[in-house]
């Protein structure tokens, strides 16, 4: 019954100080899910080799997938804490379950990290309906059940950063905004209202780290813990950038 | 007008309903969450948004009906002029979130799609898929982020809410607010400010609230003056999954759509479910309320499935309570509306709920109760005065209460499906009447002393300082467990004053405790651990107003069931014996009415022996009545109760004839 | 990464996504269609020396207008696609490590086969082409005759014969592989297989492509490697200082 789990965590303490390994040895619990792990240690921080510690601070908040705080790099790959169960974790791994914080994003503490860029993205792809106002104006436009599932997996973006993570395009070097973005921005350039804004949409999403820079690596739909089309939404930015740019060339 | 500045604590529904809506208006809006808005607890609401639509009034559904079926679902307990006010603005509010994008479901024609929630007969509920709470959340976080953009909604995520900014005349001149990364502390001095800081189920430890939902800043509003009301009424879902960390919540959409509650009727049948012939199931909600079946009120469903398991204990696992929601038989269209929910349990407990029956149990789910907020009844209309400064405005001047935050439009139980509504509604109203409470304002938060604010900020920081250095032996994470296992023991589906006591002794014990606590934390960056413990004080404060309220309760109502004061249902053979079983049932139903058909109402007192006081309800436009839901065999107490209310009438009637004529 | 533009925008900024298509577009044309040409014509020495020999004579037709051909329809298109490849590959941070996804490596091995081709490329023009003769290569002689002899012999140079056979094997399909997978990217890019089935359609296409087109310049380069150097009537010296000239001569 007292079957142990090693859990590694890499622990940074402030923005820019340096990383460490901790190294934490929990009691086994069958339906233990990640973010049970981190409230265990949180309850009792104390390492195996270097003694009592501090509890690591990490990002989660609903613990059933849907509202996209904990994400983190858990056995080398990124996912959210919540769904990320230990079960099936030690099945791949018997040894140990390594926690770390996503590295394209700035550390604020331990696992942590400023998701800031994400949320800026939708501010540049301009991600709402341009609605006048919110007093009663009756219904919405009507959708075909087509349109709306269509529409339905986009809006399920949680603005989590697996697929940011994932992305071999997001990096120091780059500007590239990242595939929810420009999933965001298509989901809303396909909406009958919003896609009145579709023009300053397509000015982001043809502008620097806007569609361009996409590599099509794919890693971004294999990752999105909602399954989101985002390929299939990076596929139609690129249609609507190639007519935004032609009609923009040719017209007017 | 531009100096003129709110600050808005939360930003779920109701605080991105209220800041969208004040930036509107040209106020600027200073918006603090403790998490980024996007990840507020709303986007766990799953199965839909009641109104009144085009489809149900064919079938003479009507506002007036829905704000029936709301207070009866509420056992009466809500004041009624807000509510009817609410019910009158949903086909509005469900029109506006079309409007702003939301994915509703869509009917061939194009129309949204309605399904049916618990606790009514009509398909009032649209949705889109089962995550609605996350569709409708999203549609609000986009509008403010264009607000953002345009500089009037300034939003300090990850900052959490310390305490209003009090002035010597008790007028709230803004609220104090911590930087969870850096740990600063600062004054947003404002000349109002609104709470909707939703709910508080941390305090039962785990519940399916998210880890946010500590009920923290609603502590601090209530030490600082604010009333806190019908805080024992606790929902406890019929439908959760039991997890290691929290209870998932498995939607009442779940049954809306066709799901069936059972168990087998031989205890603990370890066959496999789908085996188990039709004949050997007991579908008990459907063979006790044939009317409303497996969509009764949550209250009323959470007690049945708890009395199967353990009264007649027929738990389908011996070790653990729990019985089947069965989606097996529905057809894969069904299964695809209800995807979200059925993605989670199948990512975490590892068993697909279309091929085998989902095992759930009850939680903790919601706060019917919370701070203290007032209305302004329009006696025209029945319903509120649209801008009155009353409207959700707290005992403490200046500071507002909307969302799950406050008390009012649920009374002592809610129906399903109401609160994404309430939250978006009272965000929407509580606009004009910020609007109309500033402009009678004679001095603004501008005009008062910095000192005042630099002394609340010293406060917070030395109440802060001493926590971290606190040195005792107590650990926080401990004590938060206990109180949790207490409270959830003793003060939540049924109830009684020895268990309850019980718990109150525990408080007591974790009061002094918690005095002794020390955090494994004591750095001043990103402290999570001073962030959690300090929520603990005040889930200590609100778990005594909870037991205290429900301890001094003494009768049945909506979610807060006491056996001892339940009264006992008509069940004689003999019809002439049943009738006068039902007579008596009716009269102590009346006295117990008319002793306790109010709401409690609690103030503040440091030494914890808080003020109960009790506030009338206003039930002038549905009386209540006894709540039977078509229950098999309860039809008696129906029928003397009309008859009763029929001759009451004619009486009042005659009465009115004689004083007309005299 | 997140660094918001600045006022003034560099001439790359500012027309980022033209110069990203315009990338797209030189990798098909011209660059791929000279890719298809180039190894089709080579392939024709497997029917017989004379038909290579042809086939070279016809495009070596265009006299004069050869050289300004060459540099602005293949030189100047290959030296844009790859420099800015280059820049692309260093602004992507590859993690096929993390995420071996099919997708991701393809994405990796994109830009390392582009990185081979080009560095093949330059090697196969100081080997082949007459602008290598003053660094001691450039044995191609175009005229009839000589063409597929000293292609011949060029293969089949003394001791350096296995590896420069395998290194062209090496660059043939590395270039083969870019083009493929790049006509993948670019459907995607430019919009025209939007969804996951079509991409899969035009994957299973776009490897039967490459396949066709790697048996056929590995078939040319065995045909090459194996050819009889010492037939009779055919010269074993080249000349090779005035060569370009003598044919822009006789073809006029």
């Amino acid at each position: 019954m007292s079957k142990k789990i090693n859990v590694t965590v890499k622990r940074q303490d402030e923005q820019n100080s340096g990383s460490r390994w901790e190294k934490f040895s929990l009691d086994y619990e069958s339906g233990m899910n990640v973010t049970t792990l981190l409230q265990r240690i949180a309850a009792n921080p104390v390492t195996v080799d270097a003694g009592e510690s501090t509890p690591v601070a990490y990002d989660a908040c609903c613990l059933e997938e849907v509202c996209g705080a904990c994400s983190m790099i858990i056995n080398g790959r990124v996912r959210q804490a919540c769904s990320a169960l230990v079960d099936n974790l030690l099945q791949d791994r018997p040894d140990q379950i390594t926690l770390e914080p996503m590295t394209k994003f700035p550390v604020v503490r331990d696992l942590l990290v400023d998701r800031s860029f994400m949320f800026n993205g939708l501010k540049k792809v301009r991600a709402w309906v341009p609605v006048d106002g919110y007093f009663d104006r009756g219904p919405g436009p009507k959708m075909s059940p087509h349109q709306q599932e269509d529409q339905y997996p986009l809006t399920e973006c949680m603005t989590c950063g697996c697929c940011v993570e994932a992305c071999p395009q997001i990096n120091d070097r780059s500007s590239f905004i990242g595939p929810h973005a420009i999933s965001q921005a298509i989901l809303f350039n396909e909406h009958p209202v919003g896609q009145f804004e579709e023009g300053e949409r397509m000015k982001a999403i043809t502008g620097v780290g806007g569609i361009g820079d996409c590599g099509n690596a794919q890693n971004c739909v294999k990752v999105c813990p909602k399954n989101i089309p985002l390929t299939r939404s990076i596929a139609k930015a690129g249609k609507m950038a190639t007519k935004f740019v032609f009609r923009n060339f040719f017209g007017t | 007008m531009a100096s003129e500045r709110v600050v808005v604590v939360g930003g779920g529904l109701a605080g991105l309903a209220a800041s969208m809506r004040l930036a509107e208006a040209g106020v600027s809006v200073d918006l603090i969450s403790m998490v980024p808005v996007k990840r507020s607890h709303s986007v766990c609401a799953q199965g839909g948004i009641n109104s009144v639509n085009t489809a149900t009034r064919e079938l003479g559904d009507s506002e007036y009906l829905h704000l029936d079926d709301t207070v009866y679902g509420g056992a009466f307990l809500q004041h009624q002029p807000p509510v009817k006010e609410m019910c009158d603005w949903g086909p509005r509010i469900i029109d506006l979130m079309d409007r702003l994008g939301v994915a509703f479901n869509r009917t061939n024609e194009g129309n949204r799609d309605q399904r049916r929630f618990g606790g009514t007969m009509y398909k009032r509920t649209a949705f889109a898929g089962a995550t609605t709470g996350q569709q409708l959340l999203y549609a609000l976080d986009e509008q403010c982020r264009r607000w953002e953009v345009d500089g009037l909604i300034r939003k300090h995520e990850y900052w959490e809410f310390l305490g209003p900014i009090l002035d010597d005349n008790g007028v709230c001149r803004g609220v104090v607010a911590q930087d969870m990364f850096r740990m600063d502390i600062r004054a947003f001095p404002a000349d109002a400010v609104v709470m909707a800081n939703g709910g508080c189920g941390l305090i039962y430890g785990r519940s399916t609230m998210s880890l946010i939902c500590t009920g923290g800043a609603a502590g601090r509003c209530f030490k600082a003056g604010v009333k806190y009301a019908n805080g024992e009424f606790i929902q406890v879902h019929p439908t959760a999954v039991p997890g290691t960390d929290k209870l998932r919540l498995m939607s009442e959409s779940a049954r809306g759509e066709g799901g069936r509650v059972w168990v087998p009727k031989k205890p603990h049948d370890d066959r496999d479910p789908m085996s188990i012939p039709e004949g050997e199931r007991y579908y008990f909600l459907e063979e006790r309320y044939p009317k409303y079946g497996n969509l009764v009120p949550r209250d009323i469903a959470t007690r049945e499935i708890f009395d199967v398991c353990v009264n007649q204990k027929l738990s389908v696992e011996q070790d653990r309570l729990c019985v089947y929601l069965d989606l097996t038989h529905l057809p894969s269209s069904t299964h695809k509306k209800l995807e979200g929910i059925l993605a989670i349990y199948e990512k975490f407990q590892a068993t697909d709920p279309r091929v085998k029956p989902m095992k759930i149990f009850p939680a903790v789910h919601y706060s019917m109760g919370g701070l203290w907020c007032d209305y302004e009844k329009n006696e025209q209309t029945g319903g509120l005065v649209l801008g009155s400064p009353r409207n959700h405005q707290s005992n403490v001047p200046g500071l507002f209460v909307i969302g799950e935050a406050d008390y009012q439009y649920h009374g002592g139980n809610r129906l399903g499906a109401n609160s994404l509504l309430s939250c978006i509604f009272t965000g929407m109203i509580v606009a004009p009447s910020v609007e109309s409470y500033m402009a009678a304002l004679r001095t603004r938060a501008s005009d008062m002393p910095t000192s005042m604010f630099d002394q609340e900020q010293a406060r917070h920081k030395t109440h802060c300082d001493a926590l971290i250095s606190g040195n005792g032996d107590e650990n926080p994470y401990h004590i938060h467990d206990e109180l949790g296992d207490s409270m959830t023991r003793n003060v939540t589906v049924v109830r009684y004053n020895k268990n309850i006591e019980q718990t109150l002794a525990k408080i007591d014990e974790l009061d002094e405790r918690y005095k002794r606590i020390r955090l494994s934390d004591k750095g001043n960056w990103t402290n999570q651990n001073l962030s959690f413990s300090r929520a603990l004080g005040d889930m200590l404060v609100l778990a005594r107003v909870i037991a205290r309220g429900a301890m001094q309760r003494d009768e049945c109502r909506g979610a807060h069931y006491k056996p001892d004061f339940a009264i006992t249902a008509p069940d004689a053979d003999d019809p002439a014996t049943l009738r006068q079983q039902a007579i008596k049932w009716c009269d102590a139903f009346q006295a117990s009415n008319d002793q306790w058909l109010k709401s409690t109402v609690c103030g503040y007192r440091p030494d914890g022996d808080h003020e109960f006081g009790y506030e009338e309800v206003d039930t002038s436009l549905v009386p209540a009545r006894p709540r039977t839901y078509g229950l098999k065999g309860a039809e008696i107490i129906e029928e003397v109760w009309n008859e009763r209310m029929k001759k009451k009438s004619t009486e009042s009637a005659a009465d009115t004839q004689a004083v007309a004529n005299a | 990464m997140a660094v918001e533009t600045a006022q003034k925008q560099s001439f790359s900024e500012r027309h980022h996504f033209l110069l990203r298509r315009l990338h797209s577009l030189s990798g098909i044309v011209p660059v791929g269609v000279f890719l298809i040409m180039h190894l089709t014509i080579n392939a024709s020495i497997n029917v017989s020396p004379e038909m290579f020999e042809e086939n070279v004579g016809k495009i070596h037709a265009l006299g004069p207008l050869l050289v300004p051909v060459e540099i602005v329809g293949i030189f100047l298109p290959i030296l844009f696609h790859a420099l800015f490849g280059f820049q692309i590959w260093f602004s992507g941070q590859p993690n096929t490590t993390a995420y071996a996804y099919n997708g991701n490596i393809r994405y990796t091995l994109q830009r390392v086969t582009g990185g081979i081709a080009f560095i093949f490329i330059l090697y196969h023009l100081w080997h082949m082409h007459w602008l290598g003769n003053p660094l001691g290569g450039g044995h191609f002689d175009p005229h009839p005759g000589q063409a597929a002899i000293t292609t011949a012999q060029a293969m089949q140079m003394s001791v350096w014969r296995i590896p420069v056979n395998i290194l062209y094997a090496i660059g043939v399909l590395a270039a083969v592989y870019h083009f493929a997978n790049g006509i993948w990217t670019s459907l995607i890019t430019w919009g025209i297989t939007v969804g996951p089935s079509s991409q899969r359609v035009s994957g299973v296409a776009c490897i039967m492509f490459g396949i066709a087109l790697s048996i056929v310049g590995l078939s040319s380069i065995r045909a090459f490697a194996t050819m009889d150097v010492s037939e009779p009537g055919s010269s074993t010296h080249v000349d090779r200082v005035d060569s370009s000239e003598t044919i822009h001569t006789q073809a006029g």
